[in-house]
């Protein structure tokens, strides 16, 4: 970082200055695994561990993480730190949905991966019921550092991803998952439901309800 | 049975307090004088006692669900008197095909909160409070979690989300 002098206006001779070869979709991946925003859903004591990683101690700023904003808007990385009930899980579920593509989710805890202990009436047992879960993180509640793990482990994934393919092969719109061609139910139209970047954590089918009053059938 | 000067010394104030209404007195197990009444006479009860008696507080309304035995459910009002440092819990049972006790809102306007939860829980209504809604549960859901006939996981706990869901989906796709 120079003074801006007259001559740094100039064309400069290309060894000179320096460059820089890369593909470009590695260059997109590097710009959002080192940008997550994460939106904070803090539901029990999981957020409190969650703001200890935020925090100066644990400092997620080093991973480009630190921007919790409280604005699905402005996130791209839902983090479900608690025991979600299913009161909540509309809101839960409005969140993901307003958050802008692309976008991931760390399933914070063994609450929100699994129902926990709470095997009762009112908790939902296991986001990935109403979510695509990237990361799970085990622990009740996690350390702050599994949690920065997990964040490390989603920015391996991140690398490895493809977001150029729907630009360059066109807008991937009536094929889902299964192949069958009915299209998939997204609120955000750009959210992966092509074959080719599919999700690899799709969400599941409901879980079987164990007593007689439920409808589905176990698989 | 000899009883400590001090809840001799309640019982007696709540006798007195309670002159002409059918009750019955007696001490539970973890050493708590309980007043036993019937569903009619429960709201003079729980005036006497804190008029004459000097409960000023009500601190818990809840309720328990003996289930195979009729009455069914046993509503208990716990009460604190400040000025004697002392409580008393006071039992009313109540049918099953027909829960219902009147409210003391009127008496301690905070009871409102403790009777809600109830309803929700055990579906036990409360005559003369307004707004009786479930607290902790979904306003629409069925069922009370707390009675004895209520399984562990719980009766369709998705049931609400999932229409909700349905019903995003269908108007969304309405809308592509």
């Amino acid at each position: 970082m120079g003074p801006l002098t007259p001559s740094a206006l100039e064309p400069v001779e290309t060894a000179d200055a320096g460059f820089l070869a890369t593909r470009a979709d590695a260059l997109v991946n590097w710009g959002r695994k080192n940008s997550l925003w994460p939106m904070p859903l803090g539901l029990s004591c999981c957020g409190i561990e969650l703001m200890a990683m935020i925090g100066p101690k644990f400092d997620i700023a080093r991973f480009g993480a630190e921007a919790a904003r409280f604005s699905p808007r402005q996130c791209d990385l839902l983090i479900v730190a608690g025991t979600l009930t299913w009161k909540m899980a509309q809101a839960c579920r409005t969140i993901y949905d307003q958050m802008p593509d692309p976008k991931w989710v760390i399933a914070m805890g063994v609450c929100s991966s699994s129902g926990g202990m709470y095997d009762s009436y009112a908790v939902v047992q296991g986001v990935d019921s109403l979510l695509p879960v990237d990361v799970y993180v085990p622990g009740c509640p996690p350390r702050p550092d599994a949690v920065i793990d997990a964040l490390l482990k989603l920015q391996k994934r991140i690398e490895r991803e493809n977001p150029l393919k729907r630009v360059i092969s066109g807008p991937a719109t009536e094929l889902d998952d299964t192949g069958t061609g009915a299209r998939v139910y997204q609120p955000n139209a750009a959210v992966r439901r092509s074959m080719l970047d599919r999700h690899p954590h799709a969400p599941r089918a409901p879980r079987p309800l164990p007593h007689p009053g439920g409808e589905e059938e176990p698989s | 049975m000899s009883q400590a000067p001090a809840q001799r010394e309640t019982r007696e104030r709540i006798a007195k307090a309670l002159e002409g209404i059918d009750h019955q007195t007696s001490e539970s197990r973890d050493g708590m004088t309980c007043v036993d009444v019937d569903r009619d006479g429960l709201h003079e009860t729980l005036l006497r006692l804190r008029d004459f008696a000097g409960f000023s507080q009500i601190t818990f309304v809840t309720a328990i669900d003996r289930h195979p035995a009729e009455p069914r459910f046993e509503v208990a009002h716990q009460l604190w008197a400040c000025a004697y440092a002392d409580r008393v819990r006071v039992r009313t049972r109540v049918n099953g095909d027909d829960p219902r006790l009147p409210s003391c809102v009127d008496l301690w306007p905070g009871a409102g909160f403790m009777e809600r939860e109830c309803f929700d829980m055990f579906g036990v209504g409360f005559d003369g409070h307004e707004g009786l809604k479930r607290l902790l549960m979904p306003e629409e859901y069925e069922h009370h979690p707390l009675r004895k006939e209520f399984p562990h996981q719980g009766i369709e706990p998705d049931k609400l989300y999932r229409e909700w869901d349905a019903a995003r989906r269908a108007e969304w796709e309405a809308s592509s």
